[in-house]
């Protein structure tokens, strides 16, 4: 263990408020006191302090986007319970994987990493697996991840309707599996998704979808006053989920809508 | 030179003497197995030790670990991480890593109970007979302890001899077996037991019996069995997966409820157990039957299989009367009310009127009970003369394990109330408010002074914010106000929990040999008549599973149902727990009660993430296990 290093610029505010204790008529006994106490401490530190951390800072850096090998748009995440992406640094046995989730917008980035060769590979996640690489990840290291995801939702809008908040979508799904469950989420926050709302609307689906059908799913404000205010700005998504082990959400991006 | 003389005969003598075998003697600190294994004394202290150390989730267990009644939990038990109830102060459902770890301890014990294992044969002054049954009891203790490692971890290390220290460490390292192979150990290790245990016993009543063996194994087989019915509603990924570390084969489910079916159908037919008090005249005695049964199991000798007793306060005992009791009858304790069942739970009741169905309780004119956004003046609600009219009709044992707003408990009565309805119509719920009308002073919380009420108030945390407070195996006498004073017993597997794994198993895997679809109607409606039901109801999953949820309630069977049943996801996903407010409506004269279906105040919205299902294991960049999925 390192303790890190007491400046004496520290002490020395440690002892001008140790003045301040006591009457006027012991003040100067209990400066002496303290004075004596503080220096014991103090040599009790810095002997204990004796070693130097000498690591180095994390001194380099990893960023970059999932996006959708086909439209070319990044594909949208939840941040947390999300997409993660594994790193194994190389050099290390047994050797602790790290893992990091990418952000709401399908970017990512570690901007605390220490510079040497990696395997990454995406985890959980809401696209069909890719394959690990190995990367040497140095002062802003950049790399893309172009995948599949399990669905496309496609055309989305979500008006307002009176107090009702209307959401319409195409599903395009990309794997033969059944698409569990669709959703419209609500909350006070951007970062809105299944896992963070207040409110949500969904339908155990449970099938598998056409391209052409049209999903409405609908929020009423009326119906949820204890958390959609009228007057209020709230932010509205909707997703999908694939019935593929361990899968992420599918979504279309967060739109904001003042309630009535 | 006298000096040298001196020295040289002293050196004689210390080295002389080394000659001798002063060093072998047996430590007087220690005994071997010969000599603690030949009384009947010496194999009670031993057995005594295993038994503290099993695992059985009772009145002390929760998430700081086993035999915890002495810690400060902040009265969050295991029924507060569930559905079933919230506690009044911390909405807590998860701990870093999973729930409920036991790694290091389980491990301890195992190695314990081999000891015992490979000892008792080499004790010459043991009869065959002996060594035979202590044999079969360490074979249930470590079926035991091996149930509760598989049920948190999935497949587990399986130690079956005692390991010696070598310093080649490596030769020490015992790789996970499959999730199937350890609960098939478990389920063997069950036989093991049952093949030399005694059926009864006359003294030392509270050791294993046979029948406490076939119980152990109906309840593991069910939770296997359930586990490979239900694993694909959350499957996960991973080495550990990949391997058969962790999940079943859907196809092995009927194998395992087919086991349970056979180990509870024998205490049902050979066990000679019965429900205690089956046939009450009223629901009202079915109420004093059912408590009964838990402030005294001891009395209950029928129903109880096996018990772990408390006997001394302030050391020995546990702490549910000091956490749990509604803030009136804390007796001086500090924090009381911690336990507060949710309306999600009492609506899950059925009512003596409508028999075969949950009656969630309806508070408006409209009869909509999903609403939950709290008072609407445009509504209409149900007035009511009394605080818990409301609940008149339903089942008997909500009233036994439920204190009710308004009812008497330990001889007072219990002011539950959220708030009023000032006569001008203004809402006056969940603050601390007073109003005079026609001379009459009425209070939010239905009292003046903190003492004379139990609900609502973010007082020290000590008010149910649910509506409802907790009496299950409460004392109904004064409890000195300490942690460990309360000596109520537990009951570690009764009849009624036979009955219903049996029912399930039989619904669950649609079994149909011995009459099975008729035995397992007559099990769930046997324990219906004995909560004063009088019409019998159908078999099937839906009736079977809120008997199991109202009767075996706060008994810490809730979290693992959700679990091996794979319902944690789905019943927590964002999800906030429920409270029913009563409050006083002051528009009308004289005032009566109305109630609220709400929100829980105070509550974050909770998420059990399916990686939990599986809880992490501890150290292994040490013991080069595979770890379990997404930790």
């Amino acid at each position: 263990m390192k303790m890190r290093q007491i400046k004496p610029a520290m002490l020395a505010a440690i002892a001008k408020g140790g003045k301040n204790t006591g009457s006027m008529r012991h003040l100067k006994t209990n400066y002496v006191r303290m004075k004596r106490l503080l220096a014991i401490v103090a040599w009790a530190v810095l002997a204990s302090a004796c070693e130097l951390d000498n690591y180095d800072a994390p001194n380099a850096q990893l960023s970059g986007n999932i996006i959708d090998a086909e439209t070319n748009e990044l594909v949208q995440q939840d941040i947390i319970r999300g997409t993660t992406i594994k790193l194994i640094e190389h050099g290390y046995d047994p050797v602790q994987p790290q893992y990091l989730r990418v952000k709401n917008d399908g970017t990512y980035a570690n901007t605390l990493l220490f510079a040497n060769t990696y395997t990454i590979q995406p985890e959980l996640r809401n696209f069909v697996q890719v394959e690990e690489q190995e990367i040497q990840i140095g002062s802003d290291t950049k790399l893309d991840f172009r995948v599949q995801p399990y669905i496309r939702v496609k055309e989305a809008s979500i008006v307002k309707e009176g107090t009702k908040i209307v959401a319409t979508f195409k599903l395009q799904q990309t794997v033969p599996e059944v698409v569990s469950r669709i959703g419209l989420y609500a909350d006070a926050e951007p970062i809105v998704g299944e896992p963070i709302r207040d409110v949500a609307a969904e339908v155990q689906l449970g099938r598998t979808v056409d391209e052409d059908e049209t999903f409405t799913l609908v929020i009423d404000a009326a119906d949820n006053r204890a958390v959609l205010k009228s007057g209020n700005q709230y932010f509205f998504r909707v997703g999908a989920l694939i019935n593929v082990p361990e899968a992420k959400f599918n979504y279309a991006p967060a739109v904001a809508i003042t309630v009535d | 030179m006298k000096t040298r003389i001196f020295n040289i005969l002293l050196l004689s003598v210390i080295f002389f003497s080394g000659c001798r075998d002063v060093l072998d003697l047996r430590p007087l600190d220690k005994l071997d197995g010969e000599t603690l294994f030949a009384t009947p004394e010496g194999v009670r202290v031993y057995l005594a030790n295993l038994y503290g150390q099993l695992p059985i989730e009772d009145f002390s267990f929760g998430r700081l670990g086993f035999n915890t009644a002495n810690q400060n939990t902040g009265g969050i038990a295991p029924a507060t991480q569930t559905d079933d109830a919230a506690n009044s102060e911390f909405s807590h459902l998860l701990d870093g890593g999973g729930n409920y770890q036991w790694w290091d301890p389980g491990y301890k014990l195992i190695r314990d109970i081999n000891l015992l294992l490979e000892t008792i044969p080499t004790v010459s002054s043991l009869s065959d007979a002996d060594k035979a049954t202590l044999l079969s009891e360490g074979h249930f203790l470590r079926a035991f302890t091996y149930f509760a490692l598989v049920k948190r971890y999935g497949g587990v290390p399986l130690i079956t001899s005692v390991q010696q220290y070598t310093p080649d460490v490596e030769s020490l390292k015992v790789p996970r077996s499959t999730e199937k192979d350890t609960w098939d150990f478990v389920l063997a290790e069950c036989d093991a037991a049952i093949e030399s245990l005694p059926a009864s016993r006359t003294e030392d009543n509270r050791r294993a019996t046979k029948w406490v063996a076939y119980a152990l194994k109906s309840r593991a087989a069910l939770h296997a069995a359930s586990l490979a019915k239900y694993w694909s509603k959350a499957p996960l990924s991973g080495p550990a997966v990949s391997q058969g570390l962790v999940g079943l084969e859907s196809s092995l489910a009927n194998h395992y409820y087919e086991i349970c079916i056979e180990a509870s159908r024998k205490i049902m037919d050979e066990g000679g157990f019965s429900l205690h008090k089956p046939t009450p005249a009223s629901p009202e005695e079915a109420t004093a039957n059912y408590m009964e049964l838990f402030q005294n199991p001891n009395g209950a000798t029928g129903e109880v299989i096996f018990i772990k007793g408390y006997t001394n306060p302030g050391s020995s005992g546990h702490s549910y009367d000091f956490w749990f009791n509604p803030n009136q009858t804390s007796d001086g304790a500090p924090h009381p009310g911690r336990m507060n069942p949710t309306l999600d739970f009492v609506d899950l009741y059925e009512s003596y009127s409508n028999p075969g169905h949950s009656t969630p309780i309806v508070t408006t004119t409209d009869g909509n009970v999903t609403d939950y956004n709290g008072f609407n003046a445009n509504k209409t609600y149900l007035r009511f003369d009394t605080p818990y009219d409301i609940f008149k009709d339903k089942d008997a044992r909500l009233w036994a394990t439920v204190v009710l707003p308004g009812t008497e408990w330990k001889g007072k009565t219990i002011v539950i109330q959220g708030g009023y309805i000032q006569p001008d119509g203004t809402p006056k719920i969940e603050t601390k408010d007073q109003i005079t009308v026609n001379g009459a002073t009425y209070y939010t919380y239905g009292a003046a002074d903190w003492t004379n009420y139990s609900g609502f108030e973010v007082y020290l945390g000590n008010m149910t914010r649910t509506g409802f407070s907790f009496k299950k195996f409460l004392s109904p006498n004064p409890v000195p106000p300490n942690l460990t004073y309360s000596t109520t017993d537990w009951i570690e597997f009764r009849y009624a929990e036979i009955l219903l794994n049996y029912a399930e198993a039989v619904v669950e895997s649609n079994y149909t040999a011995n009459g099975a679809q008729a035995a397992a109607k007559d099990a769930i409606n046997a324990i219906r008549r004995r909560a004063g039901h009088t019409v019998a109801i159908e078999l099937n999953l839906e009736n079977v599973l809120r008997e199991r949820r109202v009767e075996l309630a706060f008994e810490n069977k809730r979290y693992w149902d959700l679990v091996r049943r794979r319902d944690y996801h789905e019943k927590f996903n964002n999800t906030i727990r429920k409270a029913l407010v009563p409050v006083l409506d002051l528009r009308v004269s004289p005032a009566k009660y109305i109630f609220i279906r709400k929100n829980l105040s105070r509550e974050n919205p909770l998420t059990f993430p399916t990686n939990f299902y599986y809880v992490s294991i501890p150290g292994i960049g040490a013991n080069g296990l595979v770890q379990n999925p997404q930790y």
